[in-house]
């Protein structure tokens, strides 16, 4: 088996163009996509840079008076009244609101401009703006009713967005529902001070608000991690096309008849297979998130826990992809041809890499492509990685995990069945 | 030791081996001859295991390999008529992988290799990469690949063709000592009369599929013991006079060459005569008349009425 093993390693080395295609083209790539398609993801923040029109119909200030002359008109204890006033005037949400959007995180990607409502209708369809912002009336009244006194339904913000899948509506989506969140958490710290009669901290709201991070729970991903791993899970595919090539070759060759001749079990020669391109495939990855570390700062590089969770991952895919190699290998010497080979190579990669994910993210995906792309091996790995990436949880990448290794099982004993133990007629 | 009985292979209805029966005893050197398409390779795949007969069987030491493949694999040696090598690697990076597959490893390994290299003379050279070899250096290659797991028998598929006289010299002298100095079984396949006259004992001589004749060397040339052979050397060639010497119903066979005409004639017929005065009437310029003892050559001329190179 080793020999086996040192003889296909030696001669993809040999193979210089071969070698290059395979290390430096997905490089190429994430270069080229990583700068071009920037922005179509959450990390590249200042990319993004997002148009919303912000339709004001509430008075602040009046909201704001009314409310302490409601306070005064009722009968509310003197002290818990004063300091409900004073709660009031820096929990007002519209202020809160305001100074989330235009908080520096936010500042590089948002670009909140003041409209009335038919202007924002009209900027929105002719897509100037990603978003309308609308603040009811009456909105500080009524949120600061419910929020410091518990009375009535409180009052709601209004998103309205042209296209609802766009990832840029989504974040400001998020921006605004974790806004939402953080005032509700508030509000209940404040009214059970207020209820104890206890002083609200000067500095204690909005301060955390509206930061990217808090945008989503995960870390973002940037497009050349993103790129990095799209084009990793789809050239390490090509390892297994460009070993079952240099099988074919053996085949044209004659030397797999030679092979046959030394009366070795197909297993040993099909694992060589498994072996040659699962190293191979372990190196290439390893090379190219080397490269994407150290050139486009992808990745950092100081964290043992983060690379050798990327290199369990990147183990159970090189696994995966020498099974895919076994499993060509079989067919090319079972039909005396390697036309599976280069629809394999040539078509059947490209449309595994796009349902994987590789060229534009899944989420942007219709529904039942998802599914599809989240049974590739390229697919799953890929979701494997990025949930590695964003959420450093090994129990949320066993999922995908296990598909990659599942697929890599049913291909070797595929690979088996298929194989044949003569020559070809 | 090895034995065939009606072995015959059909490719789509074509049957590209028609039966072929042949046996070799054990420190014997066998040649199979015949020209292109004959079947040799064919029969020779099935011999050899890579290929299944369509009926017919092959036996060694009387057990049929058609249904145990491996025992046969132990002692074979086979050299393609195409070179099976990696050609991206060096000459001994081919035979240490191709010898531990045979299960070699170390010292035994490395001598393997040593003496492969040394029988086919290219030891000053194992570290260059195939591809950079000459053909007929990439031919001794091929077959020291064949020789690393020391086989009994051992078969050669047209090990000469396209190379040059030296390397073809060497290659027949090596394969000569193979079998007379350390008795190794040889079925040696070839178009080329001169070598299987030269190193086998026995012939086989096929064609269409079949074998049209077989036996020593002196018993196939028996065939023409009635007969001899003339070669007429002509300054171009002459269409018509062949033509016409090919109807003549004296003569047996007659065959064009590159320089002349091939006949064979009855011995003893004096039909020289004939054949000037046809020369002079197509105004032919004959610069040479040579008449021959028969060489296999002229065997299989006699038996099929074509030139075993076309
Ligand atoms: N795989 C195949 N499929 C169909 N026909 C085949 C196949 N292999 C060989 N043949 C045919 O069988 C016949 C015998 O071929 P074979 O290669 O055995 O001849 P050969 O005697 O070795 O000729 P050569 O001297 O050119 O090597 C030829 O007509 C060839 O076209
Ligand atoms: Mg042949």
């Amino acid at each position: 088996m080793w020999a086996f093993l040192k003889k296909d390693i030696l001669v993809l080395l040999r193979d210089r163009t071969e070698l290059a295609v395979l290390l430096l083209m997905p490089f190429i790539l994430i270069v080229i996509l990583g700068f071009s398609l920037r922005g179509l993801l959450m990390g590249d923040t200042e990319a993004l840079n997002m148009q919303v029109a912000l339709v004001q119909h509430d008075d602040e200030q009046a909201g704001i008076e009314q409310f302490t002359g409601e306070l005064e008109a009722a009968a509310v204890p003197d002290q818990a009244a004063e300091q409900l006033e004073a709660a009031a005037g820096q929990v007002s949400p519209s202020s809160l609101l305001q100074s989330v959007l235009s908080s520096p995180e936010l500042e590089e990607m948002l670009d909140v401009m003041e409209l009335d409502e038919e202007a924002a209708r009209q900027a929105l369809q002719n897509e100037e703006v990603t978003a309308i912002l609308t603040i009811p009336e009456d909105f500080t009244l009524l949120a600061l009713r419910n929020m410091l006194l518990g009375e009535g339904p409180g009052s709601e913000l209004e998103l309205t967005v042209a296209d609802t899948t766009s990832t840029r509506a989504n974040v400001f989506q998020d921006i605004l529902t974790d806004f939402t969140r953080s005032l509700n958490f508030e509000t209940a710290v404040a009214r059970a001070a207020a209820a104890e009669g206890g002083a609200i901290s000067a500095e204690s709201p909005a301060v955390q608000l509206g930061g990217v991070e808090t945008v989503s729970a995960r870390e973002p991903v940037n497009s050349f991690q993103y790129y990095t791993l799209g084009m990793a899970v789809m050239f390490v595919l090509f390892v297994s096309s460009t070993i079952a090539g240099k099988a074919n070759v053996e085949r044209q060759q004659h030397v797999f008849n030679r092979i046959l001749l030394t009366n070795r079990h197909p297993f040993v020669y099909l694992s060589g297979k498994v072996l040659s391109s699962a190293l191979i495939s372990f190196c290439q990855l390893f090379v190219l998130f080397l490269f994407s570390t150290i050139v486009l700062q992808a990745f950092e590089w100081n964290s043992l826990e983060f690379w050798l969770g990327m290199a369990g991952i990147s183990a159970v895919l090189a696994v995966c992809v020498g099974a895919l190699a076994a499993l060509l290998t079989s067919l090319t010497m079972r039909f005396n041809s390697d036309a599976i080979v280069t629809v394999f190579a040539g078509g059947i990669v490209t449309i595994l890499a796009f349902l994987g994910g590789s060229f534009i993210p899944v989420s942007e995906m219709p529904g039942f492509l998802q599914a599809f792309g989240d049974w590739t091996p390229n697919g799953a790995s890929m979701t494997a990685y990025l949930s590695w990436i964003q959420e450093r949880d090994m129990t949320r990448v066993m999922d995908p995990l296990s598909r990659v290794g599942g697929t890599a099982v049913v291909l070797i004993a595929g690979s088996l069945l298929l194989f044949p133990t003569r020559g070809g007629d | 030791m090895l034995e065939t009985e009606e072995l015959t292979k059909v490719f789509k209805s074509k049957a590209a081996v028609d039966g072929v029966s042949l046996y070799l005893d054990k420190g014997e050197s066998v040649g199979l001859l015949g020209p292109n398409g004959a079947g040799k390779s064919t029969t020779i795949s099935m011999i050899s295991t890579l290929s299944k007969p369509t009926t017919g069987d092959v036996r060694l030491d009387g057990r049929s390999v058609v249904k145990d493949p491996g025992k046969m694999r132990k002692v074979l040696g086979v050299v393609p008529q195409e070179i099976a090598l990696y050609e991206d690697l060096s000459a001994y990076e081919n035979l240490q992988f191709f010898g531990r597959i045979y299960g070699l490893s170390g010292s035994r390994l490395e001598q393997a290799i040593q003496q492969a290299l040394e029988l086919v003379g290219l030891k000053e050279r194992q570290k260059e990469i195939v591809k950079t070899y000459s053909g007929g250096m990439q031919r001794r290659i091929n077959i020291a690949a064949a020789m690393m797991h020391e086989p009994e028998l051992i078969i050669m598929d047209e090990p000469t063709v396209g190379i040059d006289p030296q390397s073809r010299s060497h290659i027949l002298e090596m394969v000569r000592q193979l079998n007379k100095e350390k008795g190794l079984t040889v079925l040696y396949t070839s178009h080329y009369m001169e070598e299987v006259e030269r190193l086998c004992d026995r012939v086989y001589i096929m064609d269409h599929g079949t074998i049209i004749a077989s036996g020593t060397k002196d018993e196939l040339k028996s065939i023409l013991s009635g007969e001899e052979t003339i070669w007429i050397e002509l300054d171009r060639p002459y269409p018509e006079l062949f033509a016409e010497l090919a109807a003549h119903p004296e003569i047996v066979q007659a065959a064009e060459t590159e320089k002349g005409i091939k006949l064979i004639i009855p011995k003893g017929k004096r039909i020289l005569g004939s054949i000037f005065q046809s020369a002079e009437r197509h105004q032919a310029q004959i610069l040479n008349v040579n008449v021959q003892t028969p060489t296999l050559e002229d065997v299989f001329l006699h038996l099929t009425g074509r030139k075993l190179r076309d």
